[in-house]
C-alpha cells in the first residue's frame, strides 16, 4: 500500500511540474470550467423560470444537486479524465506492453499516473461553490449527514470513472482508437438530471446498468430528505459490483490484446 | 480546373467510415440518449404543470427538437476540432507551406467531408420520423431541404472560420483544446441546442440576437419544425454572412501575424 502512495506522491509532483510548463492552457481551462459551471446553473434557472418544481425539488434544493455534479465532474477532471483519454491510445497503439511490464498494477498505473494539475483550480473553485452553496442552503443539514454526503460525492467521481472505464475497454475487442468514449460523453449527461425525472424501466437502467442516478442525484437526495439511510446500501452495492466489472473486462481485454498496433 | 479538392474530400470521407460499427453506435447511442434525458426532463416539467403547451412546444415538438438538434450540432461542427492546431503543434503545417494549395481551403474541405455524414443521418432520421409518426408536426418539402441545405452550408463556414479563431492561438499557446470547447459550449447553450431560446428571458434574447449563435442552431431548427419565409432566410443568411466575414477577417490576422512566429519543429 504505502509502495502505491510514494508512486501516486511521483506522479502528483510529475504532473504539477508539467502543467507549469504550459500555462496558457492552465488559464484556458480555468475560464472553460467556469464558463461550463455557468451554464449549468443558467440551464437550471431557465428551467425554473418556467416551473416551481423540478423533480420534487425547488431551485435551493436544485443547487444542491447542481454543486454535487460540478464537484464530481471536477474531480474525475482533475484525477482520472486524462488517463481515461490516454488508456483507449495505449491499448490501441500497442503501447501497453511497457507498462504491463512493470512491478505494480497495470490498471492502477494508467488510472492514476496523470494527475490533470491544470485542472486542479478548477476542482478548488467547484469545492467553492459547493461550500457555498451548501452553506446558504436553507432547511437544515446535519453535519454526520453533510459528511457522508462528501464520501458520496467521492465515491460518485469513483463510479463515473470506473463506468467510463468499461464504455474505453470496448477498445480491447473494437480496435478503434477511442472507444465508446463519444458515447459516453453523451450517455453522462444522464447524471445531470435528478433521478425522479426518470421512471419505469430507464430508472432501473439508470440506477443498476448505467448508474448515473447514484452518482450525483442520490448523494444530493440522501443530504436534503430525511430517512435516505437505505440509499447508501444500494450506491454501496452497486460501485462494488462495478469495480469487480472493470476487473473481469481489463481482465478479459488483457487476453485479447495482441500488442500489434492497429 | 484542379481536382484536389474531390481527392481530399473521398480521402477524408474514407477515413470517417474507417470504424464504422463505432460510428453507427456512437451515432445511434447519442440520439437515444439525448432523447431519453430530453423526454424525461420535459415530460417531468409537463406533468408538474399540467399542461399540453409550453412556450409553443408540446410534448411531441420537444422530442423532435431534441431529436434533430444533436444532428444539427454535428453538421456545423464537422471534423474541426484540433484539425488546425495539431499541425501547428506538431510542425506538420510545413506542408502546406509547401503544397501548391491553400491550406485554409484544404481544411475547409475536410470540415465538409465530416459534415457529410451527418447531414445525411438528420435525413434518415426525417425520412424514418415521417413514416413512422402518426401525425409528422413538420412536412418536408423540396424549398424546405434546399433552404436548411443552404443554412447548413453557410453555418458550417461560420462555425469552422470562428472555431479557426481559436485554433491558430496555437501559434502562441501551447494548448488549446479548451478554447475550442468554449466555443463549444458557448454555441450549444447560447444558440438553443440545450434548451430552446423561446425558454430564455425576453431581456436576455434581446443580447443574443446581436451575437452569431442564435443564427447557427435555433435558425436551421426554425427550417425544419415551422415554415421560414424567403424575406427572413435572407435576413439570416445575411447576418451569418456578415459574421463569417468578421471571423475571417480576424483569422486572417492571426494566420498572416502567427505563420511568422511557426518554427516548424512542432513540440
Amino acid at each position: 500500500m504505502s509502495r502505491y502512495l510514494k508512486l501516486y506522491a511521483h506522479f502528483l509532483r510529475f504532473s504539477f511540474s508539467k502543467a507549469m510548463e504550459f500555462r496558457v492552457d492552465f488559464f484556458f481551462r480555468v475560464v472553460m470550467d467556469i464558463f461550463f459551471y455557468a451554464v449549468q446553473f443558467a440551464f437550471f434557472h431557465i428551467i425554473y423560470l418556467h416551473t416551481p418544481i423540478l423533480a420534487g425539488w425547488d431551485i435551493e434544493q436544485m443547487r444542491v444537486f447542481i454543486v454535487s455534479y460540478i464537484f464530481i465532474d471536477a474531480l474525475h477532471m482533475t484525477v482520472f479524465s486524462t488517463n481515461c483519454w490516454w488508456l483507449p491510445i495505449y491499448i490501441n497503439r500497442g503501447d501497453l506492453d511497457y507498462y504491463l511490464v512493470k512491478p505494480v498494477s497495470t490498471l492502477f498505473f494508467l488510472s492514476l499516473k496523470d494527475f490533470a494539475a491544470n485542472s486542479f483550480l478548477n476542482l478548488v473553485i467547484a469545492g467553492s461553490l459547493l461550500v457555498w452553496v451548501l452553506t446558504n442552503y436553507p432547511g437544515p443539514l446535519e453535519p454526520i449527514k453533510i459528511f457522508v454526503y462528501i464520501l458520496l460525492l467521492l465515491n460518485g467521481t469513483f463510479l463515473f470513472f470506473l463506468t467510463n472505464l468499461i464504455f474505453l475497454l470496448a477498445v480491447f475487442w473494437t480496435q478503434s482508437p477511442r472507444g465508446y468514449g463519444d458515447l459516453f460523453f453523451s450517455v453522462s449527461h444522464v447524471m445531470e438530471r435528478p433521478d425522479r425525472i426518470y421512471k419505469g424501466i430507464a430508472r432501473k437502467v439508470f440506477v443498476f446498468i448505467l448508474p448515473f442516478a447514484l452518482m450525483a442525484s442520490y448523494p444530493a437526495k440522501f443530504l436534503m430528505e430525511e430517512n435516505q439511510w437505505h440509499l447508501l446500501g444500494v450506491i454501496f452495492g452497486v460501485t462494488t459490483c462495478f469495480f469487480l466489472l472493470v476487473q473481469v473486462i481489463w481482465r478479459l481485454g488483457l487476453r485479447n490484446y495482441s500488442s500489434a498496433s492497429s | 480546373m484542379s481536382s484536389w479538392p474531390i481527392h481530399v474530400f473521398n480521402m477524408e470521407l474514407r477515413r470517417t467510415l474507417t470504424y464504422r460499427a463505432d460510428f453507427w453506435v456512437n451515432f445511434i447511442g447519442q440520439t437515444l440518449f439525448s432523447i431519453v434525458i430530453a423526454y424525461f426532463l420535459w415530460s417531468s416539467i409537463f406533468e408538474t404543470l399540467n399542461v399540453q403547451t409550453l412556450n409553443g412546444f408540446t410534448m411531441e415538438r420537444m422530442i423532435v427538437y431534441y431529436l434533430l438538434v444533436p444532428l444539427v450540432f454535428r453538421i456545423q461542427q464537422g471534423q474541426t476540432i484540433g484539425s488546425i492546431s495539431r499541425e501547428i503543434y506538431e510542425g506538420s503545417l510545413n506542408k502546406f507551406l509547401l503544397y501548391p494549395i491553400n491550406f485554409y481551403g484544404f481544411k475547409i474541405i475536410t470540415h465538409f467531408a465530416g459534415a457529410v455524414f451527418y447531414y445525411a443521418q438528420i435525413f434518415v432520421i426525417i425520412g424514418l420520423y415521417q413514416v413512422f409518426a402518426d401525425n409528422p408536426i413538420f412536412e418536408m418539402s423540396f424549398l424546405k431541404l434546399f433552404y436548411f441545405t443552404i443554412a447548413m452550408l453557410g453555418i458550417s463556414i461560420a462555425y469552422f472560420c470562428l472555431n479557426s479563431l481559436s485554433e491558430l492561438v496555437a501559434f502562441w499557446a501551447d494548448y488549446i483544446w479548451s478554447l475550442g470547447v468554449i466555443i463549444r459550449f458557448a454555441v450549444s447553450f447560447m444558440g438553443g441546442a440545450l434548451i430552446p431560446l423561446s425558454f430564455f428571458p425576453e431581456w436576455s434574447m434581446k443580447i443574443l440576437n446581436l451575437t452569431p449563435f442564435p443564427y447557427m442552431i435555433s435558425f436551421p431548427m426554425k427550417i425544419l419544425l415551422e415554415e421560414v419565409a424567403l424575406k427572413e432566410f435572407f435576413l439570416n443568411m445575411t447576418i451569418l454572412a456578415l459574421w463569417t466575414l468578421v471571423f475571417l477577417f480576424f483569422s486572417r490576422v492571426l494566420w498572416n501575424k502567427g505563420r511568422y512566429r511557426y518554427t516548424g519543429v512542432g513540440i
